[in-house]
């Protein structure tokens, strides 16, 4: 199970520390999601108890300036995730296969006009299904629910349960976080589960929204690899066989 | 007033949770409680809080590293760690939580899941981002404070 994090200087806390405290949790491993945070990360995967996955985390005002950034991001990273939190971009990021998870779907308070791209984004079923078609995972936020309070708290659950019959309708991939932004705001898998079931979300589908972060993670770390040529076409064993029969 | 049968007592689960904070947190047994009757009642409300009945029985923090046993009653374990998870600031200070483990009594909690004590970090001076400044170390953990605002890192981050 993999944890994504805000690390030092997006976050409070350092991807060595937030490893070492996931170790202690239970994960296998920390994906940092970096908007300018540059761990050295072949470094310290050296020393570390547990895995750490360089990815990063496009946060742009409109999909115009996102689009490049993306671009950028998707040669050099294992995983490329797009802050949602208006309707343009969250509709920019699940049209995008390069994309692999929209994140914070929903940052906003709730207040803005939807129909006018402006205040807080939203999922609804037409972006549900671009998302299963483009294989973009769509971000289930925990935190505002493990660390909110009162109204904007509620707004917050209620559109989680709304993503949840969504997600589950339409078969879209998600992943579950509780996008921690220091240590002390990391919580081991049990923990999340405990709150899904509570908040409405059950505690099985908690558990796979954070196995589908490894899952993804395995999945780009072949396609990143040298054998991987296309899906379903790879430099295997067979390759020198084949000669020598020639 | 005399004990209840003991059939009709009520049966109870202890959590053992381990707390970290920054070394700077001034955080009390009472005050851990409180968060806790917050946590639980904004996540299930005042009934499901009497169900759980979550009681802070054990507190220990020293210089951010901290320990301490939730009381709560069987069958509602499961709530009892989702509220705890919710857990995310006593008194203004932020708080990391997990709990390590669950036990029928609180001499099995302690014993098998408590460290028996916290012992404070040691004072230090590193350079952190090309700035010195003071740390409190404890084994590879480093919690530096970078002026505004502490910043956790570990001995590999100043290699």
């Amino acid at each position: 199970m993999y944890e994504a994090v805000y690390a030092h200087p997006d976050g409070d806390s350092t991807a060595a520390r937030f490893a070492v405290t996931a170790d202690r949790d239970g994960y296998d491993g920390v994906i940092v999601r970096a908007v300018d945070a540059h761990p050295d990360h072949d470094r310290l995967r050296e020393s570390l108890p547990t895995d750490l996955v360089d990815a990063a985390e496009v946060v742009a005002p409109d999909p115009q300036h996102a689009s490049g950034a993306v671009g950028n991001a998707r040669t050099e990273r294992t995983v490329v995730c797009v802050r949602g939190g208006t309707d343009a971009l969250n509709r920019f990021a699940v049209e995008q296969p390069r994309v692999d998870v929209l994140s914070k779907p929903f940052v906003g308070d709730g207040r803005g006009d939807h129909r006018r791209g402006g205040g807080s984004g939203d999922v609804d079923h037409v972006l549900a299904k671009a998302a299963r078609d483009n294989g973009v995972h769509i971000e289930v936020n925990l935190g505002p629910a493990l660390r909110g309070r009162g109204g904007s708290r509620v707004r917050h659950l209620k559109r989680l349960r709304r993503l949840h019959r969504i997600v589950d309708h339409y078969d879209t991939p998600y992943v579950v976080s509780a996008t921690a932004e220091s240590h002390l705001q990391l919580r081991a898998p049990r923990e999340l589960a405990a709150v899904g079931e509570e908040i409405g979300l059950g505690e099985e589908w908690t558990r796979r929204g954070l196995d589908a972060w490894g899952d993804l993670v395995e999945r780009n770390r072949t396609r990143l690899s040298e054998s991987f040529i296309a899906p379903g076409v790879e430099r295997g064993r067979y390759e020198e066989d084949d000669r020598g029969a020639r | 007033m005399k004990h209840l049968p003991k059939h009709l007592r009520a049966r109870w689960r202890y959590l053992a949770v381990g707390i970290e904070t920054w070394p700077d947190a001034d955080v009390d047994r009472a005050a851990f409680q409180r968060e806790v009757w917050y946590a639980a009642q904004d996540l299930y409300g005042d009934v499901g809080s009497a169900e759980a009945d979550l009681t802070v029985v054990e507190f220990d923090l020293t210089e951010g590293d901290g320990e301490a046993i939730v009381r709560a009653h069987r069958g509602a374990e499961e709530r009892a760690r989702a509220a705890v998870a919710c857990l995310a600031a006593v008194d203004g200070h932020s708080v990391g939580v997990r709990v390590r483990g669950i036990s029928g009594t609180m001499r099995a909690c302690s014993e098998r899941y408590l460290n028996g004590g916290t012992r404070g970090g040691k004072q230090r001076d590193v350079v952190f981002e090309n700035e010195p400044s003071p740390a409190v170390v404890r084994g590879t953990r480093f919690d530096v404070d970078a002026g505004d605002g502490f910043v956790g890192a570990t001995r590999l981050d100043f290699e």
